[in-house]
């Protein structure tokens, strides 16, 4: 590393990660610098690859769905929520209304204590660790909602094949809707802090700005391409579980720059909390479950639900037996990556942590496959890397 | 017997070790009133100290890219100018243990010696982040420093004298911090910089370059430049309260005078982002230097109205 | 800002120093399984959805309907899919105990039944650890 930096001292590369501060799990970005401005960037993921979705095919139904939804930690209610919409239409169960309520109640909770994660994250990326500290204090109440709602603070397996566990009990409700009350006031007091706190604006107004055509062109999802004015929301587009009955209004900002994407995800914390109190105020009646048989009927289905940083997609595939016989989850972060590199050049290096923070990105759940090449090149199967493995081994 | 005696002033007492002690409490201070602003609990008044004996017990790493001898020997050129800076000053409301006409230029380069000899260390290894770090750590010095410096010298302007004793001796009798409002405000903020305290943290960002300049360093190198740093928090206190505050004439002086200016410092802390570097230069020439070249004029102004 | 910062200086931190001060840990929350072997079938539909393999039932008497279970707090994930799958409510969650971590293996592998039924199993040597698939 020390005689690239000797040799090559026309492009003087700063590697950021896969381990780096900036960045609480791997992935790999190179920026070439002259000076402390970006002349280009480079971004390579794969490192937290878990292999999940090979492993899915060897569990039943059930099972799968407790480690899809540790795909990701901070929304795992989508993953698993994802999912199991996608198994029900597969088996054409019925879900209960109240459980699909039910579902969008976990889901916006969830989307609340994200947004409040991810505004503390961005803040200490720029180097407000105050704004971080008290948002992620304020945070603490969500996540208290969410444990005495659910039993879990994190992977809250509130989903169920066929419905949902947990039950809105009238304490609950008005525990929530009072939580939910003062984290509105504070988010009031933070949008206001994001767009009028000089020193602040100095590190977000204007910087990685993306136009709405190239947000387009590399088909960013999420609050990252709501920022930049494309109107792209699956609760609206194709609404699930029961955002038909609960609709949702369209959070937009034309500016596409750091700010944008604060006011955004702010102002999404607003319609979750209207969004909360009106699932609350008219919750149906009901069952919470239906039954759901064991082996689930042969054909294939997509599933989308928007996570807090855009759009989850599934497609499963059942062969009629016990296990899926295939599924692909691809998640947010992988679509929004390609902006990070797109924005990145023409600023300055201190920038590079915002401009990332900007997309919210989630590593470990978007390393999904990885494709090993071979020097020449050549794409190295499954197969040829067994070979190689047992023929290691014959060799020792 | 002389020669014990000042072996024990530099060393010992008033110099040294008990300024170092001294650094290490405002240390725990600042993270603490910092830590209750932002509404947590902040460390245990051990916690400096703790940190400096566990670095002092962990292996110093010397990267093999790097001139090790320069490697070695800038921590302890940081400390000792820093050190050597601090006998000038009157410390905890003592006596400074030396003095003479035009030891406050000394004193003011002594300290940056520690902001230099932290570059020269970045540039000196070959990490990434150390050199980026470096560039961002002599760019920042090079912006503050002139201000700062201009700053310092407002009261002695005043005061007709470059000796620290007999600038206190003048802000003793005049209320500086009103005749010269912005010089204050400009040192206070150059201090900051000196420090490399937020929002003048870009030399290392942690978010950005790791460490900055100090990346490669570890063990006992790295805790000689956090004592450095201790003993500069404690100088600059010092010499602000003693030129801007009415001076320092015994010890309770001495400690409400600095944990006021440390509150401020706290202050400003919390409430602002980390500017990038290229925000800070602008900051400091475009108007740092502007106003406290205007506050000399307004200074020598009434200096000759007054004579 | 200014306020916020202001308020909070004079605010109790809101940290809490753990272990020293505990929250209550609310009621739903999903902690250490406890088994009730009174209703208990010996359907295993518990062991069978289990995502980590984290139950074993053992029948000791088949016609006279004696189990045991073996549980194994390592490897449970707290998914509480056993506690919607068993019919006759055997498995309950809601005991509040979470503070599990513990620096030996042994505390992790609970046996839960009749004390009659269990007796020839812990006497026994510890059964071999069974593989995950
Ligand atoms: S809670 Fe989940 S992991 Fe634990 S024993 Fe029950 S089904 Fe298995
Ligand atoms: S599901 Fe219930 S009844 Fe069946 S084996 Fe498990 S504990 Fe016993």
């Amino acid at each position: 590393m020390s005689e690239a930096v000797v040799q090559d001292k026309k492009r003087f590369v700063v590697p950021i990660g896969p381990q780096h501060p900036a960045l609480k799990e791997p992935g790999h970005f190179e920026f070439t610098v002259d000076g402390e401005i970006v002349t280009g960037a480079t971004v390579r993921l794969g490192y937290a690859h878990r292999g999940i979705e090979k492993a899915v095919e060897s569990r039943n139904w059930t099972q799968s769905l407790y480690l899809l939804e540790r795909i990701c930690g901070i929304c795992s209610h989508v993953h698993a929520m994802t999912y199991c919409l996608g198994v029900e239409k597969l088996a054409g169960a019925e879900v209960p209304p109240r459980a699909q309520a039910i579902r969008v109640l976990v889901a916006e909770l969830e989307r609340v204590h994200s947004h409040l994660l991810w505004l503390g994250v961005a803040a200490h990326e720029a180097g407000f660790d105050t704004l971080f500290m008290y948002s992620w204090r304020d945070r603490e109440t969500v996540m208290d909602l969410l444990e005495s709602f659910t039993g879990n603070r994190v992977n809250y397996s509130a989903n169920i094949l066929g419905g949902v566990k947990c039950d809105v009990t009238p304490d609950l409700a008005s525990a929530i809707l009072k939580g939910v009350d003062f984290l509105e006031e504070r988010s009031r007091h933070y949008l206001n802090v994001v767009t009028t706190d000089e020193v602040f604006l100095q590190r977000t107004r204007g910087v990685g700005t993306m136009s709405k055509e190239v947000a387009e062109r590399l088909g960013v999802v999420g609050p990252t391409a709501r920022a930049s004015g494309v109107a792209r929301d699956i609760r609206i587009e194709a609404p699930y579980a029961a955002y038909a009955d609960f609709p949702v209004q369209i959070v937009l900002a034309e500016a596409g720059d750091l700010e944008a994407r604060f006011v955004v995800r702010i102002k999404e914390l607003f319609e979750s909390y209207r969004l909360i109190h009106e699932v609350i105020d008219k919750l149906p009646p009901g069952e919470l479950q239906t039954r759901m048989p064991r082996k689930i009927k042969a054909g294939e289905t997509i599933s989308r639900v928007e996570a807090p940083r855009g759009e989850a997609f599934y497609f499963i595939k059942s062969n009629g037996s016990d296990n899926p016989e295939r599924i692909k989850v691809r998640t947010p972060t992988l679509c929004n990556m390609g902006s990070v590199v797109a924005t990145a050049v023409g600023h300055q290096l201190a920038d590079m942590p915002m401009i990332l923070a900007g997309i919210d990105p989630c590593f470990s759940c978007n390393d999904r496959t990885v494709a090993v090449r071979d020097a020449a090149g050549a794409l190295v199967t499954w197969e040829s890397l067994r070979q190689r493995r047992l023929a290691h081994q014959e060799n020792k | 017997m002389d020669v014990l005696k000042t072996l024990f002033i530099l060393l010992i007492f008033p110099g040294g070790l008990f300024v170092l002690a001294n650094g290490m409490v405002y240390e725990w201070a600042d993270r603490k009133l910092v830590a209750r602003l932002q509404n947590r609990v902040g460390p245990r008044w051990f916690q400096p100290l703790a940190d400096l004996l566990k670095l002092l017990a962990k292996e110093e790493v010397v990267p093999e890219s790097v001139n090790a001898r320069l490697f070695v020997w800038l921590p302890i050129v940081a400390l000792a100018g820093v050190l050597t800076g601090a006998l000038y000053l009157p410390i905890a409301g003592l006596q400074p243990s030396y003095s003479f006409s035009g030891d406050l230029i000394v004193a003011v380069y002594l300290f940056s010696m520690l902001t230099l000899c932290t570059g020269i260390a970045g540039a000196n290894t070959n990490n990434r982040f150390s050199l980026v770090g470096a560039t961002r750590t002599l760019t920042q010095l090079f912006s503050y420093e002139a201000p700062f410096l201009l700053a310092m010298l407002g009261p002695a302007v005043a005061a007709g004298s470059w000796k620290i004793s007999d600038i206190m001796a003048y802000s003793s009798t005049h209320p500086v911090i009103l005749l010269q409002p912005v010089g204050f405000v400009i040192a206070l903020i150059g201090l900051m910089g000196k420090l490399e305290m937020r929002p003048f943290d870009a030399p290392e960002a942690e978010t950005e370059i790791v460490a900055g300049a100090l990346t490669e360093y570890s063990g006992r190198g790295l805790a000689l430049f956090y004592l450095g740093r201790y003993a500069e928090l404690i100088a600059g206190l010092t010499l602000m309260s003693a030129f801007y505050l009415g001076g320092i004439h015994n010890q309770l002086d001495y400690i409400v005078k600095t944990l006021v200016l440390l509150l401020a410092l706290a202050g400003v802390q919390t409430l602002m982002t980390r500017l990038r570097i290229d925000q800070i230069v602008g900051l400091w020439w475009r108007y740092g230097t502007l106003l406290v070249l205007l506050q000399w004029l307004v200074t020598l102004l009434l200096k000759g109205m007054v004579l | 800002m200014l306020v916020d910062t202001l308020r909070s200086f004079f605010q109790k931190p809101v940290t809490r120093l753990y272990p020293f001060e505990r929250n209550a840990s609310p009621e739903r929350l999903r902690g250490k399984l406890h088994w009730n072997p009174d209703n208990c079938t010996g359907c295993c539909l518990c062991a069978k959805d289990c995502p980590s393999d984290a139950i074993e039932v053992i029948t000791i008497d088949k016609k006279a309907k004696k189990f045991v279970m073996r549980y194994h707090a390592d490897r449970c994930t707290y998914c509480a899919q056993c506690v919607q799958n068993c019919r006759f409510s055997c498995i309950s969650m809601a005991s509040g105990e979470w503070e599990l971590a513990s620096t030996s293996t042994e505390p992790f592998t609970v046996y839960y039944g009749n004390e009659a039924d269990l007796e020839p199993l812990l006497g026994k040597a510890p059964p071999p650890a069974v593989d995950m698939p």
